[in-house]
């Protein structure tokens, strides 16, 4: 029988502006937490699934597996890649195959170290030649709702509750934040502060409709289903999980207001899981805008397309934490999302499996998720780029 | 430091918007591509190569960028989306430009999108003042402003004349003034130059004159304010044009490019080294380019040499020299030259310098009346056989002083007075009221050109139209006139003037 991918131990920094430490250092931080928590020594790690988005640009750092095999003294094999998710990815798949039973799983970036060119970065990495034609990093998702507000039509009363349910989007992530200890900006904001920000930038989205940028790192142990119930007495198990992938250039894609990489990973991921839609009580969504935060929850299948405004819309006249989506209760980046827990690009897929991983053993504190039904199945939506990778995870405490 | 191999890559898509197309599907790439997507293995071979650079697209959705990555802050705000052609089926990023936001400025999305663009050719982004300059066609403006969109067609040769001459033409200077005094001036948007005006008055001439680019086998560049010391623009202009014989193994135009340097009659001292090679059965050109084109420099008013100021412009003008189908032809010329050192910009000076001593006589007014002058008399010239007299214009005054000296009058020489609209364009100052001349001109016209560079030497030459200057005339919208009087010109004050004028 296939082993079981299973998360016994999760660790992380908080995110936000780290000047005083260098990248390795954050790193070491988040381990030794997970390590701790699972009672780990590093010589129980059999590889390490590593992850940063632009360490060598950021930092100049080739090689990152050299500068964690110095910190560590482990000579295991380790891999690098873009995004938490697809570090994670390939963890699974070594642990499903056999071919590890234990290994650490991390995400690291240092993204204030380039503070003054990090948007040139970000620009040119996701999508070349929008860099070449004068986008940014925020015009993407600004087009996307033009583009959406177009196609479905929407204007007068609804545009105005389109705009209002966005800025609700950043709001409730605040508010979630407040109860994160680990998140970047810890503070309540109010739909004014939304709103006069897009006013003051005179476009459709402002700066609280936007993740900041951050450093910090996250980390997993993940080991097989059976290993795992000697680390730990409540283990949180990879049901389901896939990726999709499309163009990097955003014009080009076929639809201009959703994106294709959720769709086909959530429909993957979840019949890996031998789930549905309903099954999932808690999401933790890629909200490097609030327009993308929207667009996720249709993507994902939760609301249909055109709709999810209007969901977000009614669930916050009285917010009580959750979005209530055709009479279930969803509950949506508890830790802040990346607007309020911040968006270190390799490290912010760590921060929301840890979320799900938190909330699944009941071990949020104050942010912890309260179902009737009893808190069994979390999802993670992590995106590369402008949506042109997509990973979808369903996470579960039990194997099914 | 720029990657020469990158920006030669995004260059040659970018500026030309190449694009394939699957004769299979139909399906449109904006790139280079082998094979379709839908069509896999049996589109090999059926892919064609084709443009965006002659057509209309639409700007689908758009935002504002107020806050640009680094390369892009010089812009200021732009708008900034996405533009589709060919009913949707190819889509593109886009920034719009030749507009400044204003701060007070009423912004609604929804009034902009839908409308009709047209890709235009500009520099991308800043970079070192040692790097090469990237350059762009995913910039766009309203083609329900300005500059409108005209349609590209190639005209089959149906007249061969004895005299090669002009077969046409184009004028292009941008949509701001500045306005003192009694001058209006013309600005380059701050993504423009004399690289991305020749580009611009080549286009026009080729929309205007009809000719197939691949029979242009010289391309003449003449500008004193290259952004380059060393780099023609003329290769520039050739590859985004695409002049010359392509072979399909290359991406290497069958084109011999020069940029030519003489002050402000860079571009006209080689209009006879045009009409000599087309003539000259052996050369195997059948039509050759000469373009005259500036970002006028000057120092800041209170400089040295800043009195300048108050007169450069920016422009250009196109033409395209051969026998077939000729609206002018050119009867003969004239060319004389002293070492007078009137005016000048010494390597690696940003601006030029102005002595003053020599400036009208004997720089200008003896060189322009003695090329002139020499002129009529080889050809046997009186006052009245010539019905056009442009003279090298840098301020208001000269041109019509030597006009009136060689006994021109008003209907002869006011016609091509165009320093008062564009400024002084420099190597496109004469070129430029030539263009307006021919705008305007009736077959069986004589028009006498005396252009004037500092240095200093002059060319004169006699054109004499025909009747196909009428066939052609409605193929240019872009005229002189219009661009002189269009509505959407915008007026800027001196800061603004001197943040375009120096650009990105």
């Amino acid at each position: 029988m296939q082993n079981l991918p299973a998360i016994v131990a999760a660790g992380r920094t908080r995110f936000g502006e780290h000047y005083e430490k260098e990248p390795e250092k954050l790193i070491e931080e988040a381990w030794l937490k997970a390590s701790i928590e699972a009672n780990l020594e590093r010589k129980d790690i059999e590889a390490c699934y590593l992850s940063d988005y632009f360490l060598p640009i950021t930092n100049k750092l080739g090689l990152e597996e050299g500068f964690l095999s110095e910190l560590t003294e482990l000579h295991v094999p380790m891999e690098v890649t873009r995004s938490f998710s697809s570090a994670l990815s390939n963890a699974c798949n070594a642990i499903i195959a056999g071919r590890h039973d234990v290994v650490l799983v991390g995400g690291i970036e240092k993204m204030t170290d380039r503070w003054d060119k990090i948007r040139d970065d970000l620009m040119l990495l996701e999508d070349p030649w929008s860099f070449y034609a004068g986008c940014t990093p925020e015009a993407n998702h600004e087009l996307m709702l033009r583009a959406y507000i177009k196609k479905y039509g929407l204007k007068g009363e609804n545009l105005e509750k389109l705009n209002i349910a966005l800025a609700q989007v950043s709001v409730n992530n605040h508010l979630h934040a407040t109860k994160n200890e680990f998140a970047q900006y810890q503070r309540k904001i109010t739909l004014e502060n939304v709103l006069n920000a897009r006013k003051e930038a005179r476009k459709p989205l402002g700066l609280y409709d936007f993740a900041p940028i951050s450093d910090g790192a996250a980390t997993i142990i993940l080991s097989s289903d059976k290993t795992a119930k000697r680390l730990t007495a409540k283990p949180v198990y990879v049901l389901g999980f896939s990726s999709a992938t499309d163009f990097l250039t955003f014009p080009a894609r076929d639809d201009l207001t959703h994106f294709i990489v959720t769709r086909i990973a959530t429909k993957n991921a979840l019949k890996a899981a031998g789930l549905s839609l309903r099954d999932l009580q808690l999401a933790e969504l890629y909200d490097q805008s609030t327009v993308m935060e929207m667009v996720s929850l249709e993507d994902m299948g939760f609301c249909e397309p055109g709709k999810a405004w209007k969901s977000i819309y009614e669930s916050c006249q009285e917010y009580q934490g959750y979005y209530e989506i055709d009479g279930r209760q969803l509950f949506v980046n508890m830790n802040g999302g990346l607007k309020a827990d911040g968006n270190p690009l390799g490290a912010t897929g760590g921060a929301q499996i840890f979320e799900v991983f938190r909330q699944l053993r009941g071990e949020a504190g104050e942010r912890q998720v309260k179902s009737d039904k009893g808190l069994k199945h979390g999802c993670v939506l992590e995106l590369e780029g402008f949506g042109t990778k997509g990973y979808v995870y369903v996470l579960g405490s039990d194997k099914n | 430091m720029s990657s020469e191999p990158i920006e030669r890559r995004v260059s040659y898509l970018g500026d030309r918007l190449r694009v394939t197309r699957c004769q299979i599907c139909g399906k449109e790439y904006f790139e280079i591509r082998d094979y379709c997507g839908n069509c896999g293995r049996k589109s090999f071979g059926k892919m064609l190569d084709t443009d965006l650079f002659y057509e209309k697209g639409k700007l689908e959705v758009c935002t504002l960028v107020n806050e640009p990555t680094n390369k892009f802050t010089k812009l200021g705000g732009y708008f900034y989306g996405i533009v589709s052609f060919h009913e949707g089926k190819i889509r593109v990023p886009g920034r719009v430009t030749d507009h400044i936001v204003k701060c007070d400025e009423e912004i609604d999305f929804s009034t902009l999108e839908g409308r009709p663009v047209t890709p235009r050719f500009r520099r991308r982004y800043s970079v070192d003042k040692s790097d090469i300059i990237p350059t762009i066609s995913l910039t766009f403006t309203f083609a329900d402003e300005y500059y409108p969109h005209q349609d590209h067609s190639l005209l089959k040769p149906s007249k061969e004349y004895d005299i090669a001459g002009i077969v046409g033409y184009g004028c292009y200077s941008s949509r701001f003034r500045i306005n003192e005094g009694s001058m209006q001036r013309a600005i380059p948007f701050v993504d423009e130059d004399a690289i991305t005006a020749a580009v611009e008055a080549g286009k026009l001439a080729l929309i205007h004159s009809g000719v197939n680019n691949s029979h242009i086998g010289k391309i003449y560049v003449g500008s004193e304010s290259n952004p380059y010391a060393v780099k023609p623009i003329a290769s520039k202009v050739a590859q985004v044009l695409r002049l010359g014989e392509e072979d399909e193994e290359d991406d290497v135009q069958g084109v011999d490019a020069v940029d030519t340097e003489f002050a402000c009659k860079a571009a006209t001292s080689v209009f006879k080294d045009a009409v000599s090679l087309v003539n000259y059965s052996k050369s195997n050109v059948d039509n050759a380019m000469v373009i005259g084109t500036d970002n006028s420099q000057s120092a800041p008013r209170d400089c040295p040499g800043g009195e300048l100021d108050m007169f450069v412009g920016y422009g250009a003008a196109a033409f395209i020299f051969g026998k077939n189908d000729v609206i002018a032809e050119v009867e003969g010329w004239y060319s004389c030259t002293s070492d007078t050192p009137d005016f000048w910009r010494r390597d690696g000076e940003p601006f030029p310098m102005h002595g003053g001593r020599f400036t009208g006589d004997p720089a200008y007014f003896k060189h322009v009346r003695k090329a002139a002058k020499k002129l009529m008399e080889r050809l046997r010239l009186q006052v009245d056989d010539v019905d056009y007299f442009v003279a090298h214009q840098p301020n208001a005054q000269f041109p019509v002083k030597v006009a009136k000296e060689l006994g021109f009058k008003e209907e002869q020489y006011l016609p091509s007075l165009q320093v008062v609209k564009f400024g002084n364009t420099y190597s496109g100052a004469s070129p430029v009221g030539l263009a307006a001349v021919l705008d305007v001109a009736k077959p069986d016209s004589r028009i006498l050109v005396a252009s004037y560079g500092s240095g200093a030497g002059s060319d004169a030459y006699s054109l004499l139209t025909t009747s196909q200057i009428l066939d052609k005339r409605p193929r240019q919208k872009l005229t002189v006139k219009y661009q002189a009087e269009n509505p959407f010109l915008e007026y800027v004050d001196y800061t603004t003037y001197r943040r375009l004028k120096i650009g990105m």
